[in-house]
């Protein structure tokens, strides 16, 4: 009987041991996709014309390293995606693809840096739909957080 | 930083006091704690049974019957049992979770029903576990490795949920259970009916559930930047149905006893529209909000089967066991077809399957088993043999993991000894030899892929056929010392898993994550190593319970979020690609209860988990799912009433902490405070009780967040406030 507070005090010792943790610092922070500087593109609402080639610009920062990030562009003609940013834009109306517009890229970011200049020349052929498309951005940081930043764009 | 430590050390204090104040009330107050009965009809299964083998097994086993069940009746059965310390769900909807046992889940724990090796899709966060709640008696939860008794898999923890009693001789009668929720209106029904004459019994069961779409107390939500409005709180489209048959039948003799289990459980359920596919997505609202109860797509339909017979008879000073039984799950994924990658825009009018057939997953299992257990002096000793083969096949338009075929042996021999009352042994030695063999896959459709400068269009290959083999050879040593009040005990063990075809050869996007999945063809057999201690004090007024552990794995595997993108089925994706690390757990569950009054009692269940990588590309963070620690403060009063039988009125309030040591993808979880009220009683009416029971749960509509919930990651909150009232009316024809 009277063996169970010492009993429960070496229980409480293992605990407090346990819990003295020993926390490293750890990264739990996302990587940032900036696109509010003047000369970004495309922005939410863009529009882009057939048979000409654009360049796209962001700004990417991270805490700690940058990872790497891929553009995709694929079609909104049935109006499925909705965007991440606040402001809507005009649609046509929804028309099934003939021809639709199909753009899947990733890209290296060199290694060892927090910020990141982004630009990449992207052609649109001349016989592609027009219309409403979607302009996905993600990005990622070395340890594996993911950043999606998805725009409303048009081509002409 | 500084908060989370503040945080962390809070709930140390906490669980440190609680010692103390354990420790403070050793006083004796004698109260009668009248042992509980549980009944099904005439059969008896006394709780001192249950104390009983629990003082003679070594490993940490929580056993709880059908009216713990009935009175915390939750979505699912794992949603019913999570008030225990150390277990935990990975919940989607209202109406399915998988087992969480002190943080791990999916393969490494395995669910065992009527002896019988549950065979779903286990790898899956997207679907429950294929069982009736209604048709478990007597569930036991072991929380440590018992690979030796089960095999691969069981390094996490086992859920074992035992055959039913057989009904007594000569009678004839049933129940019938009624269920109602307000959350998510659901309204669920189970007809019970057995009989028996002398030696031959049947006892058979249908249940259905419908329920519509669960309420959250939010009108918006944020699927990761997307904004999501509700309509009238309700998470679009995450209503059920559930229809589940079973039948055990067979012959009870003297020296033979020979049960045939049929079972069958069938659910549709939906999912949260807004989130599933290759980014979060608009869905029509109107179409989608006109009615709750609808299913719509996305949705899933699971079947299970599963016929089995087990046969045991005695033999001199021997009793064997044999159990031979087949299993069929079969899984399709519904979901409008979204090209990806390189996919047509248009679905192809000669597709091999149906335009909206996203996936289909088939997996026929068959098993035998057989056991001989015998007594040589102070040794009661078992051995024993099970052989497992499975084939498993896909179908839909997508791809994510092989097909494959499976074949598994293992052989085992327990030795338990009885030193005397006080002093129990146990050792442990299994082998296991498992083999998988996978299947080539290539894509339906072309790709462009660039060589030298030239981009040619070719059907790329997502798997290779690839046999891998694997042995392994795991032990359990442990002891139990139980002297008087006081019952102590100590367990080391071992314990190993197979990988899994999703882990070794997964090639394509996880629809609810937005991810790309990558298996690795080159993983070990994971190992597993823990320590396990119990304390327990029982006594007339109060009872304590500790149980901490430390667990080593030297080769985890982990599903590792990498910086790559997949550019091909991905459509520009994250690439997460399956790696092994050192991982270090350690943790304790306490519980204990003080009766102030024989009718009278205060509850304290807690549980702390800390895991943590110690090598590999994700060195210092923790794994995925970790639960928080948490603190459940229970007040329980049990009044005698006239013409009531057990009456309870019980409050909860658990304190779940916040979670901050997380993983990516995962995001930082705030606590929560959450009450829950739950009371009933039993109406004498003759020979047979009336049970009533009701429960508020979240009691004050609070929102929050559950970390280990599958739909966390797209920030959903849980249930809000919701009454349960249930009823079972038994009924007896003759006897």
């Amino acid at each position: 009987m009277k063996k169970i507070p010492f009993l429960l005090g070496v229980f409480a010792l293992a605990i407090i041991s346990s819990c003295s943790g020993d926390n490293a610092e750890i990264d739990t922070e996302y990587p940032v996709i900036d696109i509010s500087a003047a000369d970004a593109f495309p922005i939410q609402c863009s529009t882009i014309e057939r048979g000409q080639t654009f360049t796209f610009k962001a700004k990417f920062n991270d805490n700690a390293e940058l990872g790497s990030y891929s553009l995709d562009i694929h079609h909104n003609f049935d109006h499925h995606t909705h965007s991440t940013e606040v402001n809507t834009c005009e649609t046509d109306a929804v028309k099934t693809p003939v021809k639709p517009m199909l753009f899947i890229n990733n890209y290296t970011i060199p290694s060892g840096v927090k910020s990141y200049e982004a630009t990449a020349q992207i052609a649109i052929p001349a016989d592609v739909d027009p219309g409403d498309y979607h302009f996905m951005i993600r990005l990622t940081d070395k340890e594996g957080w993911q950043t999606l930043k998805g725009l409303s764009i048009k081509i002409l | 930083m500084k908060n989370a430590l503040s945080i962390h050390w809070k709930y140390c204090f906490l669980l440190m006091s609680l010692l103390f104040s354990a420790a403070v009330i050793s006083q004796n107050q004698p109260s009668e704690k009248k042992p509980e009965i549980k009944e099904l009809n005439e059969v008896l299964v006394n709780n001192n049974t249950v104390e009983k083998s629990k003082k003679e097994e070594s490993l940490n086993v929580e056993t709880v019957n059908n009216s713990f069940i009935q009175r915390n009746l939750g979505g699912s059965l794992m949603q019913s049992l999570q008030r225990l310390p150390g277990v935990k769900t990975i919940s989607i909807g209202s109406g399915g979770s998988k087992p969480l046992i002190r943080g791990l889940s999916f393969n490494q724990v395995i669910v065992v029903e009527n002896g019988l090796k549950h065979e779903g899709q286990q790898w899956g966060a997207d679907h429950g576990l294929e069982i009736d709640q209604y048709a478990v008696n007597r569930v036991e939860i072991i929380k440590g490795p018992s690979s030796f008794i089960y095999g691969s898999d069981a390094v996490g923890g086992a859920v074992n949920i035992k055959p039913l009693p057989l009904p007594s001789q000569n009678t004839f009668g049933g129940s019938v259970d009624i269920t109602g929720k307000s959350n998510n209106a659901q309204f669920g029904s189970s007809l019970n009916l057995f009989g028996r004459n002398k030696n031959w019994f049947f006892d058979s069961r249908v249940t259905t559930m419908d329920y519509g779409d669960y309420r959250v107390p939010a009108d918006r939500v944020y699927v990761y930047s997307y904004e999501v409005p509700l309509y009238k709180n309700h998470l679009r489209n995450t209503a059920g149905r559930e229809l589940d048959f079973h039948l055990s039948t067979g012959y009870s003799g003297e020296k033979l006893k020979s049960v045939f289990y049929f079972s069958n459980v069938y659910t549709k359920s939906g999912f949260f529209a807004n989130a599933h596919g290759l980014e979060p997505r608009n869905v029509d609202t109107e179409l989608h909000d006109k009615s709750s109860r609808d299913i719509l797509m996305p949705y899933q339909q699971v079947n299970h089967l599963k016929v089995s017979n087990t046969a045991s008879f005695n033999w001199g000073n021997h009793g064997f066991e044999t159990q031979i039984g087949f299993q069929k799950n079969f899984r399709r994924e519904w979901s409008h077809y979204v090209n990806h990658g390189y996919m047509p825009p248009v679905y192809p009018e000669d597709m091999y399957a149906p335009q909206d057939l996203e996936r289909q997953y088939d997996k026929d299992v068959w098993s035998f088993s057989a056991k001989d257990e015998f007594r040589i002096k102070r040794h009661e000793i078992t051995v024993g043999t099970n052989v497992v083969t499975q084939e498993n096949a896909i179908g839909g338009w997508s791809f994510l993991i092989p097909a494959f075929t499976q074949f598994n042996a293992g052989l085992f021999a327990y030795d338990k000894v009885e030193l005397n009352d006080k002093w129990f042994l146990h050792g442990a030695v299994r082998y296991d030899y498992g083999k998988i063999n996978m299947k080539s896959y290539y894509d339906w459709f072309e790709s462009p892929v660039s060589e030298n400068n030239q981009t040619q269009m070719e059907y790329l290959q997502r798997s290779e056929d690839l046999t891998k083999t694997f042995n392994s050879f795991s032990w359990s040593a442990g002891v139990n010392y139980n002297p008087g009040n006081l019952s102590l005990k100590a367990n080391l063990g071992s314990g190993f898993r197979m990988p899994i075809a999703k882990e070794l050869a997964s090639n394509g996007v996880n629809y609810h994550y937005f991810r790309f999945e990558k298996g690795n063809p080159n993983l070990d057999a994971e190992r597993s190593y823990q320590l396990d201690l119990g304390i327990e004090w029982q006594q007339q007024n109060w009872t304590f319970q500790l149980t901490p552990f430390a667990n080593y794995f030297p080769n985890f595997i982990y599903l590792n979020p990498t910086s790559a993108l997949d550019v091909y089925y991905g459509a520009g994706n994250q690439v997460f690609e399956y790696e092994q690390s050192k991982v270090f757990r350690y943790g304790a569950e306490l519980q204990t209860r003080y009766y102030f009054l024989k009718s009278l009692s205060a509850e304290i269940a807690a549980e702390y988990l800390y895991s943590e990588q110690k090598s590999g590309s994700k060195k210092g963070y923790t794994l995925p799912f970790s639960p928080p620690p948490s603190v459940l403060f229970g007040l329980n009063y049990e009044p005698q009433i006239r013409f009531l039988k057990e009456s309870y009125f019980a409050v909860d309030y658990r304190i779940t902490g916040k979670q901050d040591h997380i993983v990516p993808p995962e995001k930082k979880t705030e606590e929560s405070h959450v009450f829950n009220l739950a009371f009933g009683t039993k109406i004498k009416t003759g020979k047979q009780d009336i049970s009533l029971s009701f429960q508020i749960q979240n009691l004050f509509n609070t929102k929050y967040l559950n970390h280990t919930s599958f739909y966390r990651l797209i920030e959903l909150p849980e249930a809000g406030r919701n009454i349960i009232v249930s009823m079972k009316i038994p009924f007896s024809v003759s006897r």
